[in-house]
């Protein structure tokens, strides 16, 4: 065994293993809901959609160092806007999703590019100006909204065909949406506009220097982040096919930046246990007392800036990067064990993907980075 | 033309109090560089000390100075324990945690005293001046009396005692500062310590108005930031002229323009941010320290 | 252009204290880069001493470790007491005065808002309030240009006066050690060579004890009783300013500019 993964430690390997891995984890997936009792499947749920409209946060803060206080309200806006369309217009579920999306979308733009022309935190105090602004206009628009009684619309409901439960179909109608949400997200970051985002994250005079165009890419990845804040509400619309001005309050927007944070920035898989955070802590801690998940998550997300600015995510690489540490190389190189032989490997890639640098190890940089001296002296300027 | 002045001196009264809290704001910029999401909520646990006191017996002009006092020590704490780790950290980093500190302080303060709403005594009597037929009610005087003499104590301060020259040197630069032998630790620890102070004089005037419950400095945080953003982070006289305009643009709009109304009037410091970037992003006192991208 | 090398070296040898400030293998870098490889010298109390040497061979390192900006390993003892270790605000209590690369003035305060920083240490207490404005009129002195200008900010000041200005505040402190990292960057030639020749003054009125960092070799070396030229972290050569200054093959080699040249233009 350990033989065959030393030698075939190549590419092609690596790709399989990925590969058997990403099936793995699709088969149980879809497998869930036939497992688990109809409310436990319904928490998966909600799950997966926090999960679509973390992953736009994290396009955005854990890539493009900016953040959103206000992501609530581009997900009150999409839930809005499919309950909306199913109530006056009776379009049907499936439509409500691009108009959703690209309202969002549209909507992102029109605050990305006035709070994104300036370095800074413009941008948090708009959207949080916005996240507090929406519920009592939302109220105010009675009319259309329902004011502060909401809306009730159809849930999505399984076809005849299917033979299935409504909890099992709207769980994999969202799996699948979430999935490509995921995806798109992926793309996005290895995409040019993704490259951008990091070079701009890393070092934003450097990418200015190199060519690129920050605020265009600022307010874009703005966009998509409000996008997938959009999809994510739509889908909530179809999965509780209720929405009130109260439950889009700014606690949301916090939430959902504090999920992400937990979860881990700026990395792919973050926003999934991110979302499950965000499901599961106010859930558990709520039977405590009406202020346990507020102190919970407060208390977390400081701690997580203090000792572990990645995140859940993060913390594999980290693991992996102490134990190196503690076990110095010479001990471990005479009988080179899988593990050690495939750490080096792994770290630097997992390290490049879900470290972000602007959220690196807090410290003076001019007193910390300053080592004693005494190891091999090279020569290095000034 | 009666009316509209009674709208602007109400305006002033409000504005006042989101002058304080912006000046709060501004203070934390000033010293550290960042904006500080929880100065609303550590100006609320500062109410909830203040009725704590008064609730146990104590009057009001005698809470006042304690509940003041304890906010100063809070402050400096809260920048030694939860800011100080990460000082030097990228500002993400550090915002983040002042987010993390604003749910924490909002849900502590709903741990001890409840979500339910708690009436905080009115310090100032009934009745008012007659001005020419503008009513100016003793509260609003009041109020903006003690923002004024907070303003003054701080302009004393900074610009005629030497523990104040320091606190600029060290805020315009803090290296050379060091290299001076002045403590910037303790200057940053104190800077926190004042703005907690000013941010609790903004809560204690505002509770009366609002009624005392954990979300409500939420509101107020939302026309500071608009305050700050309209006079230009980096300079306090900025903050209290953006937070009187603020006071008077939204009393004013929410009573003659009727699509805002009551109920949208939040919608203002909103508009007021948006334009101010658009406009002039530096603000009205502010000098370009922000950087185009 | 005045010459009194002779004059300066005498005062170098008769000074007393020759381990006034005594630098002992001192290693110093930022993260990775190792920047100081084991750096000896002293500087006697009473002396001028000039850090030479090309772009990047340490010696603004040098200085940032004395005054503990930098943090470094090894020994650097003033008057006995060990300095690294120490916050630069330790330093600086400790009588070490830096004026760091860039001024560092602090340009929304007044001139004399600045000087009284430099002066916070002592301004507390009532008996020095007196010694405070005599430090002063003795800085005005100095810097007449500084006293037109002390009701302006100081970022309103030129690059001249601003330079003068920083000295000023390091003179406040009264250190008994006072580091300037290259004082004539960005400066006129002119405005320049009036601030060495101030630095001259202090030095030998008060008798304080300077190490300065300088590009223009030429410069420093006219004021410097004595000069170390440091390359890629590591001593290169020591001795006295005129030595040095004479030796024009070595300060061809060393500093990268022809001091002879210089001379004559």
């Amino acid at each position: 065994m350990s033989t065959i993964t030393a030698t075939l430690g190549t590419d092609r390997a690596r790709r399989l293993r990925a590969a058997l891995t990403v099936l793995l984890a699709a088969a149980v997936a879809v497998g869930a809901p036939f497992y688990f009792a109809p409310f436990q499947v319904f928490q998966l749920t909600m799950v997966l959609l926090y999960a679509v409209a973390l992953a736009g946060l994290n396009l955005l803060v854990g890539f493009g160092g900016q953040i959103s206080l206000g992501h609530g309200a581009f997900f009150a806006a999409g839930a809005y806007t499919a309950a909306v369309m199913l109530d006056q217009y009776d379009t049907g579920h499936l439509a409500t999703l691009p108009v959703a999306a690209a309202g969002c979308f549209l909507l992102g733009l029109g605050f990305g590019v006035p709070a994104l022309r300036l370095r800074g935190l413009y941008l948090a105090l708009v959207t949080l100006a916005f996240a507090v602004f929406l519920p009592p206009l939302l109220k105010r628009l009675e009319p259309v909204t329902g004011g502060s009684m909401g809306l009730t619309v159809d849930k999505l409901q399984p076809p005849a065909w299917s033979g299935l439960a409504e909890d099992q179909w709207v769980y994999l109608v969202v799996l699948a949406v979430t999935a490509v949400a995921l995806l798109l997200a992926r793309n996005l970051l290895r995409s040019r506009v993704g490259r951008a985002l990091l070079a701009v994250r890393d070092n934003e005079s450097a990418a200015e220097v190199m060519g690129v165009r920050l605020s265009l890419h600022k307010t874009l990845a703005f966009a998509w982040s409000a996008m997938f804040a959009g999809v994510a509400g739509c889908l909530y619309t179809w999965v509780i096919g209720f929405v009130s001005p109260d439950s889009f309050s700014f606690v949301l927007s916090i939430t959902l930046l504090a999920g992400l944070v937990v979860g881990g920035l700026g990395s792919l898989y973050g926003p999934l246990l991110g979302a499950a955070f965000v499901m599961y802590v106010p859930s558990v801690s709520q039977d405590v007392s009406e202020a346990a998940p507020g102190v919970v998550f407060g208390l977390l997300i400081i701690t997580v800036m203090f000792v572990a600015p990645t995140g859940l995510a993060g913390l594999p690489g980290r693991v992996r990067a102490a134990v190196a540490r503690r076990l110095p190389r010479p001990a471990a190189a005479p009988d080179r064990t899988p593990e050690a032989a495939s750490a080096p490997d792994a770290k630097p890639e997992s390290q490049s993907a879900s470290e972000p640098s602007a959220t690196d190890t807090p410290a003076d940089p001019a007193v910390a980075d300053a080592e004693p001296v005494g190891a091999p002296p090279r020569t290095e300027k000034e | 033309m009666t009316e509209l002045l009674q709208q602007v001196v109400e305006g002033l009264g409000s504005g006042a109090v989101y002058a304080s809290l912006a000046l709060a704001l501004v203070l934390i910029y000033r010293f550290t560089g960042i904006v500080n999401f929880a100065q609303g909520e550590l100006a609320m646990l500062s109410t909830y000390v203040a009725w704590q006191l008064v609730a146990s017996g104590m009057p009001f002009w005698l809470a006042l100075p304690v509940t003041l006092a304890v906010s100063f020590a809070g402050g400096m704490l809260v920048e030694r324990i939860v800011i100080r780790p990460v000082q030097g950290a990228p500002e993400l980093t550090v915002v983040i945690v002042t987010v993390g500190l604003f749910i924490f302080v909002n849900a502590l303060a709903g741990l001890i005293w409840s979500f339910t709403v708690k009436d905080f005594p009115q310090p100032f009597p009934d009745g008012g001046l007659d001005l020419a037929g503008v009513r100016v009610d003793w509260s609003t005087l009041g109020i903006i009396g003690v923002v004024a003499v907070v303003m003054g104590l701080l302009y004393l301060l900074f610009q005629h005692t030497p523990i104040g020259l320091v606190m600029r040197a060290a805020a315009c630069n803090p290296a050379s500062a060091r290299l001076s032998g002045i403590r910037v630790n303790r200057v940053l620890m104190l800077g926190w310590g004042l703005a907690a102070t000013v941010g609790a004089v903004s809560g204690v005037l505002v509770a009366p108005l609002l009624f005392l419950e954990p979300n409500m400095m939420g509101g107020v945080l939302i026309y500071a930031f608009a305050a700050a953003t309209l006079g230009g982070f980096d300079s306090p006289v900025g903050a209290v002229v953006g937070g009187l305009f603020v006071g008077v643009a939204e009393t004013l709009t929410g009573a003659y323009v009727d699509v805002i109304g009551a109920d949208l009037k939040v919608g203002v410091p909103l508009v007021i941010i948006l334009a101010v970037l658009l406009v002039r992003p530096q603000g009205l006192f502010g000098r370009a320290a922000v950087e185009r991208a | 252009m005045s010459e009194p090398t002779t004059e300066r070296t005498e005062a170098a040898e008769g000074a007393e204290q020759p381990d006034f400030l005594k630098v002992t293998d001192l290693h110093a870098g930022y993260g990775q880069a190792r920047v100081l490889q084991g750096l000896d010298f002293s500087v006697a109390r009473g002396e001028v001493c000039a850090i030479l040497g090309p772009n990047g061979a340490g010696k603004t390192t040098t200085l940032r470790a004395l005054c503990g900006m930098v943090r470094g390993r090894g020994s650097v003892t003033l008057n006995g007491t060990q300095l690294l270790g120490r916050s630069p605000e330790q330093a600086a209590r400790l009588g070490v005065a830096h004026v760091p690369e860039g001024r560092g003035t602090f340009n929304d305060l007044t001139v004399e808002e600045n000087l009284r920083v430099g002066a916070h240490l002592r301004s507390r207490r009532r008996a020095e309030r007196a010694a405070v404005a005599a430090d002063l009129e003795r800085i005005y002195g100095y810097f007449p240009k500084l006293r037109q200008r002390s009701r302006q900010a100081a970022g309103s000041l030129s690059g001249g006066e601003q330079q003068m200005l920083a000295i000023g505040r390091a003179l406040m402190l009264r250190p008994s050690l006072l580091l300037l990292d290259e004082p004539s960057l960005g400066l006129a030639p002119l405005v320049t060579r009036e601030l060495f020749e101030i630095v001259r003054a202090v030095n030998e009125e008060e008798r304080t004890t300077v190490v300065v960092v300088e590009q223009n070799a030429q410069l420093a070396l006219d004021i410097a009783h004595r000069a170390h030229v440091l390359e890629a972290g590591r001593l290169a050569l020591s001795g006295p300013a005129a030595q040095i200054r004479e030796d024009g093959q070595v300060a061809e080699v060393y500093l990268g500019v022809s001091v002879s040249a210089r001379k004559t233009g």
